[in-house]
C-alpha cells in the first residue's frame, strides 16, 4: 500500500541522504533563524504599510494584466461554442475522440449488465484467484458484496465502466511516452514540466475546458480522468527502463542486437515490474477521480454521492463512499499482486490452458444461468440499509461534541486563520515576493529563489492575488496541522506492531474515502468557512505523511539503535537525537507530500465556504467562466511549485 | 424464450454497433455517441425539486411508455451546454438563463428550444429564519435590514455582516443588492447548497442569526420557518448590470428547454414531455417524500405516479399505447 501514497514525482528524491544528516543540526539551527529573520521582516511591513494607511504601491498586486488573460479566454469560451456544430476541428478531431469514448463506457456497460450481477462477480472473484491468489479473491469477493447490498450495483458497474476506459486509454499513452522517456534524456527532459503541472493542476479547472472540447458526459469524463491518471505511468515506466542493468544492455549490444530487440528481450521485461508499479498507481488516481467526474455528468457511484448529499444525507453518502474506498482497494491488490507477484497459485504449465477454459466456460454458463433468471442488477429490494444507523450516529455526535467543535472552529477562524490571511493579503505585493525568494533561498539555495519569486509574480499577473495569498494561509494553517499530527502518529506506530497493525486499513480507508462524504459533516461541527475544509485537508493529507514517517523511523539500523542505548541514552533522546534526524529523508518527504495533498484539497474545501482561489475555479465551472476558473487553477500550479521546491530542500536536488 | 435472446436486447446492441460503424466514416457530431435510439435523456439539476420533477416524468416514460430514461446529474449552465452537443435532450425547470437561450437558441446556434412553462413558479430572494425575523420585526424591511446588518457579523467577515451566498452555480444578483441598497454586508460563498442547508440547520439549532440566499419550492422550506426580506419589486432591465441591481429577484415562472433535434423528432416522449405540467403543490409533494421522509426518488415518483393517475394521464400524447 506504500506504493499507493506516493505519487511518483518524488518518490525517492529525498530518501537517498540520511547519512548526512550529522551536520544538519547546526545547519538547521541557522536555516530556521534566518526563515524566521524573513517572516519578522514580512510582519514588519504589513505593519508599516497599516501605519501608512495602505497606498497603493504597497497593497495586493494589480490586476490589469489577470483581467485581460482571464477576458482573451472567455474569448475563446465564446468561440468554441459558437462553432463547435460546424468548425472541421471538432468534426473531423475532437468528436471522433469524443463519440469513441463515450460509445466505449457505454459498451463496456452494456457489456457489464449483459453478463449480470452473478456473471461479473463470478468473473471477477476468478480472474483476481488466478492472479492474486485466493485471499485477494476474497477481497473482491467482499467489494462485490458491498457493490450489492448498498443497493449500489449498477451504479458501481458504470464507474468500473469508466475506470476501465480512462486507464486503457491513460496507458495507451502513458507506456509508449514512458518508454521514450526511459531511452532519451532530452525527451524525459522536456516532458518532466509536463507531467509536474498535470499532477498539480486542480482538476476542477480542466473539467471545463475538456467538457467544451470532448461533450459533457462519459467521453469528457473519460479524457479527464485519463489525464489526471496518466503522470505515474510515464514517469514510472521511465524510471523502469533506466534502471535496467547497463551490463545486460550492453551484452546484448554486443551480441548485435538491434534497438528493438534491446527494448523487447531486455528493457522491457526486465522493468515489467516497475511498470505494473505504474500501472497500479494509475488506476488508484483513476479510482480518485471519477468521483469529481460525475460533477460533469459522469453518473456513477460519484454521482450517488452527490444525491445524498443534496438531501444532506450523510448515511446514504457514506454507503457509496465505503462501495468506492472497497473499489480502489481491491484493484490495488489485484494489481499490486500482478507486480510482486507472490501470492500467485502456482499451476503447471500444462494444467493452465485447461484452467482457463474452465473458467470461462464457468462464467458462461453463471452468465446464463443469470440471463435465462433475468437476474440483471442486484435487486435493491435486498439491500442493506446502512444509512439510517449511521445518519443516527453522526446526530448523536454533533448534539455531543457539536458546542465544543463549534468554539473550537470560531477559535480557530478567528486567532490563526484570520490574522495570518490578513498578514499575507495586507502585505505589500513585492515584499511578499521577496519573502518568498528570500525563504525558497534559505530552504533549497538560489534556484529556489529563483523559482519563488516568479511563481509568485506569475500568480499576480494572473489577477488573483488576494485570494491566492488567502489560499496560501489556510494551506499553510493545515500543513502545519498535518505534520504535527503525522509525526506523532507515524512515531507511535513505529513504536508498536500492533498499533500500526490497527492502524493500516484505517490508513487505507482515509486514503480511498472520497473526502466529499466527509465535507458535510465537518460543516455540522465546525461551522461553515475555511475551519471545516481544513480538517478534511488534513484527514486527506494524514496518511501518507503516518506512512512516511513510520517507515523512515523503522528504517534506522538496529545497530545505530543499541549503540545509543548502551550508551545510556533515554528515549525520548533516542527519538530526537538518533531516530528523527536519521529518518530525515523521509521526513523531509513527509512535508512535502503532505503541503501537496493540502493543495489537492484546496477545491473541495470551497464547497464548504472555504472561498478564495477554490471557489473561483468550482465558479469557473458551474458558470461557464473559463478565464476565472483557468487562472485560478494556474495559481494553485504556482503555490504548488512554490511549496514543493521550498520543501525539497538543497540536498534533494529532482531526480 | 430466454430473456438473453430477446429481440430487443439484440436490437438494441445492433443498433449501438451501427452507430459505432457509421461514425467511422466521415464527420462526426457529439449526439452520435452509441445510444439507444429508445432512450430519453434528461438532465437534473443539484435541487430536490427539479429531481422530483423529473423522477416523475421518467417514472412515467419508463412504466407507461415503454422507453428508458437516462437521467444525468449537471449543473445549470453545464446542461445547456449539454443540449448544444446534443448529450441530452431535456432541462425539465429552467430558471430564468435568459443569456444562455440568447446564445443556444435560435437566435443563437439554433440547438435549444423553449418548451414553455412547467406550470410551476419559482422565488428567489434573502431568507431569515422566523426566530431572527420575531426578535427583529424590521429586519424583513431593507430599512430595518440596513441598520442591523452588524447582528450578522462572524469570525471570518470581521466587522462586516455576513450574507451567505448559494452554490456557485445558482442565478445571483446579491453583490450587485449589496452595492446597490448600499448593505454593510459580505459575500460568504457556502460553495454547495448542502454546505448552506447544514450550515443554516446548525446555527438554527441555537437560534444563531443567519442571512441567506434561498428559494421556493424547496424542501427545506418545510423543516425550518423562514421569512423573506421585502426588496423594493422587480422591473425589466433592473438587474442589467449585475454590479448594481436596485430590485428584488423577478419571480420566475420556470420552463422546460428541448434539444432543437428532439423536437424535431417529434416522437411520442416529445409529445409527452410538452404536455406535462403541474403544479408547485405536486411538486412539493413529491420533493418532501424524498427530502423529508428520505424515500428513494424513484419510490416517490412511484408512489405519487400512483394516486394522482387522473392529473398524468392527460399528460399521455395520443397513440402512445401503440409502441408498446
Amino acid at each position: 500500500m506504500a506504493a499507493m501514497t506516493r505519487p511518483a514525482g518524488a518518490a525517492g528524491t529525498g530518501a537517498r541522504n540520511p547519512g548526512g544528516s550529522g551536520d544538519s543540526g547546526g545547519l538547521l539551527r541557522n536555516t530556521w533563524l534566518q526563515a524566521l529573520a524573513a517572516v519578522a521582516v514580512l510582519v514588519a511591513g504589513y505593519w508599516a504599510a497599516r501605519l501608512l494607511g495602505n497606498p497603493a504601491w504597497a497593497g495586493s498586486f494589480p490586476t490589469n494584466a489577470g483581467d485581460s488573460f482571464m477576458a482573451w479566454l472567455d474569448g475563446v469560451y465564446a468561440w468554441i461554442v459558437a462553432n463547435r456544430n460546424d468548425s472541421p476541428l471538432f468534426l473531423y478531431f475532437f468528436n471522433y475522440i469524443s463519440v469513441g469514448l463515450g460509445s466505449a463506457v457505454v459498451l463496456i456497460n452494456q457489456f457489464l449488465d449483459f453478463l449480470t450481477w452473478a456473471g461479473v462477480t463470478v468473473l471477477g472473484v476468478l480472474a483476481a484467484w488466478r492472479i492474486a491468489g485466493w485471499r485477494v479473491a476474497l477481497l473482491v469477493l467482499a467489494a462485490f458484496g458491498v457493490f450489492a447490498l448498498t443497493g449500489l450495483w449498477n451504479e458501481s458497474m458504470t464507474t468500473l465502466s469508466l475506470i476501465i476506459t480512462s486507464v486503457f486509454m491513460a496507458l495507451l499513452f502513458g507506456i509508449p511516452m514512458g518508454v521514450l522517456a526511459g531511452r532519451s534524456e532530452r525527451f524525459y527532459r522536456g516532458i518532466r514540466p509536463v507531467l509536474d503541472f498535470m499532477q498539480i493542476m486542480p482538476a476542477f479547472a480542466y473539467l471545463l475546458p475538456f467538457v467544451l472540447l470532448f461533450g459533457i458526459g462519459n467521453p469528457a469524463a473519460a479524457v479527464v480522468t485519463a489525464v489526471y491518471a496518466f503522470p505515474p505511468v510515464v514517469r514510472i515506466t521511465a524510471l523502469g527502463i533506466r534502471e535496467v542493468n547497463k551490463g545486460a544492455i550492453e551484452a546484448t549490444t554486443s551480441l548485435g542486437s538491434t534497438p528493438w530487440q534491446i527494448l523487447t528481450k531486455v528493457q522491457l521485461p526486465l522493468a515489467k515490474r516497475t511498470i505494473l508499479l505504474g500501472v497500479n498507481q494509475t488506476i488508484m488516481l483513476a479510482v480518485s477521480m471519477v468521483v469529481i467526474a460525475s460533477v460533469i455528468g459522469a453518473g456513477g457511484l460519484g454521482d450517488a454521492i452527490y444525491q445524498a448529499l443534496s438531501k444532506i444525507n450523510v448515511g446514504q453518502a457514506f454507503q457509496a463512499g465505503l462501495a468506492i474506498v472497497m473499489l480502489a482497494i481491491a484493484m490495488d491488490r489485484v494489481t499490486g499482486a500482478v507486480g510482486h507477484g507472490a501470492h500467485t497459485p502456482r499451476i503447471r504449465e500444462s494444467r493452465r490452458m485447461p484452467l482457463l477454459a474452465g473458467g470461462l466456460a464457468l462464467v458462461i454458463l453463471v452468465t446464463a444461468v443469470g440471463r435465462l433468471l433475468d437476474l440483471g442488477g442486484w435487486p435493491r429490494e435486498l439491500s442493506v440499509r446502512l444509512d439510517i444507523p449511521i445518519n443516527a450516529a453522526d446526530d448523536a455526535i454533533q448534539a455531543t461534541i457539536g458546542g465544543a467543535t463549534a468554539a473550537l472552529g470560531e477559535w480557530t477562524q478567528s486567532e490563526i486563520l484570520s490574522p495570518l490571511n490578513h498578514l499575507l493579503t495586507g502585505s505589500p505585493w513585492w515584499l511578499v515576493v521577496l519573502v518568498a525568494a528570500a525563504l525558497g533561498g534559505i530552504f533549497s539555495g538560489w534556484r529556489t529563489a529563483l523559482v519563488s519569486a516568479v511563481s509568485f509574480v506569475a500568480i499576480g499577473l494572473l489577477g488573483v492575488w488576494s485570494n491566492a495569498m488567502d489560499t496560501l494561509s489556510q494551506v499553510l494553517v493545515a500543513t502545519v496541522l498535518t505534520i504535527a499530527l503525522g509525526v506523532v502518529i507515524g512515531v507511535l506506530m513505529s513504536r508498536s506492531d500492533v498499533f500500526a497493525a490497527i492502524l493500516r486499513p484505517v490508513l487505507d480507508f482515509m486514503q480511498t474515502l472520497p473526502p466529499f462524504v466527509y465535507l458535510i459533516p465537518a460543516v455540522a461541527l465546525l461551522g461553515l468557512g475555511p475551519v471545516p475544509a481544513l480538517a478534511a485537508a488534513v484527514i486527506f493529507a494524514l496518511p501518507p505523511v503516518i506512512r512516511l514517517v513510520n517507515d523512515g523511523i523503522r528504517g534506522v539500523p538496529a545497530g545505530t539503535i543499541e549503540a545509543a542505548v548502551s550508551q545510556g541514552s533515554t528515549r525520548w533522546q533516542l527519538l530526537t537525537k538518533v531516530e528523527l534526524p536519521m529518518a530525515v529523508g523521509s521526513l523531509r518527504l513527509a512535508v512535502n507530500q503532505g503541503i501537496i495533498l493540502v493543495l489537492s484539497m484546496v477545491v473541495m474545501g470551497a464547497l464548504v465556504g472555504a472561498g478564495a482561489l477554490g471557489n473561483d475555479v468550482v465558479l469557473g465551472l458551474a458558470q461557464n467562466e473559463l478565464g476565472l476558473g483557468i487562472a485560478s487553477g494556474l495559481a494553485i500550479v504556482f503555490l504548488g511549485l512554490f511549496l514543493d521546491r521550498v520543501t525539497q530542500g538543497r540536498r534533494a536536488p529532482r531526480a | 424464450m430466454p430473456s438473453f435472446l430477446r429481440s430487443d436486447t439484440l436490437l438494441r446492441l445492433f443498433a449501438v454497433g451501427l452507430a459505432l460503424v457509421m461514425v467511422s466514416s466521415c464527420a462526426v457530431r457529439t449526439d452520435q455517441i452509441a445510444r439507444d435510439p429508445n432512450t430519453v435523456r434528461i438532465a437534473v439539476n443539484g435541487w430536490v425539486g427539479y429531481e422530483a420533477s423529473a423522477e416523475v416524468l421518467a417514472h412515467i416514460l419508463r412504466e407507461e411508455m415503454g422507453y428508458e430514461v437516462q437521467l444525468v446529474r449537471v449543473d445549470e449552465q453545464p446542461s445547456w451546454q449539454a443540449l448544444d452537443q446534443g448529450v441530452l435532450d431535456m432541462i425539465v425547470e429552467n430558471w430564468g438563463h435568459e443569456d444562455l437561450f440568447e446564445l443556444y437558441g435560435p437566435e443563437g446556434n439554433g440547438t435549444a428550444v423553449d418548451g414553455g412553462p412547467t406550470g410551476n413558479e419559482g422565488v428567489i430572494g434573502w431568507y431569515v429564519p422566523a426566530y431572527v425575523a420575531d426578535e427583529y420585526p424590521e429586519i424583513t424591511t431593507l430599512e430595518g435590514l440596513k441598520e442591523n446588518t452588524d447582528l450578522f457579523r462572524t469570525s471570518q467577515t470581521g466587522d462586516k455582516g455576513e450574507f451567505l451566498a448559494g452554490a456557485p452555480g445558482f442565478v445571483s444578483q446579491d453583490q450587485g443588492m449589496i452595492n446597490a441598497f448600499d448593505l454593510d454586508l459580505e459575500m460568504v460563498y457556502a460553495g454547495s447548497e448542502a454546505a448552506q442547508i447544514t450550515e443554516v440547520r446548525r446555527r438554527a439549532a441555537n437560534e444563531e442569526p443567519v442571512l441567506f440566499y434561498f428559494y421556493d419550492p424547496q424542501w427545506f422550506q418545510e423543516e425550518i420557518d423562514l421569512v423573506k426580506v421585502d426588496f423594493p419589486e422587480y422591473y425589466d432591465g433592473c438587474d442589467a448590470d449585475l454590479e448594481y441591481v436596485d430590485c428584488d429577484y423577478p419571480v420566475y415562472d420556470l420552463n422546460k428547454i428541448f434539444r432543437a433535434g428532439f423536437v424535431e423528432n417529434d416522437d411520442h416522449a416529445y409529445r409527452f414531455l410538452d404536455n406535462w405540467r403541474w403544479t408547485n403543490a405536486d411538486q412539493n409533494e413529491v420533493a418532501a417524500m424524498i427530502a423529508d421522509e428520505g424515500m428513494d426518488p424513484s419510490d416517490a415518483a412511484e408512489a405519487w405516479v400512483g394516486e394522482n393517475r387522473d392529473i398524468w394521464q392527460e399528460w399521455l400524447p395520443e397513440g402512445y399505447e401503440d409502441r408498446i
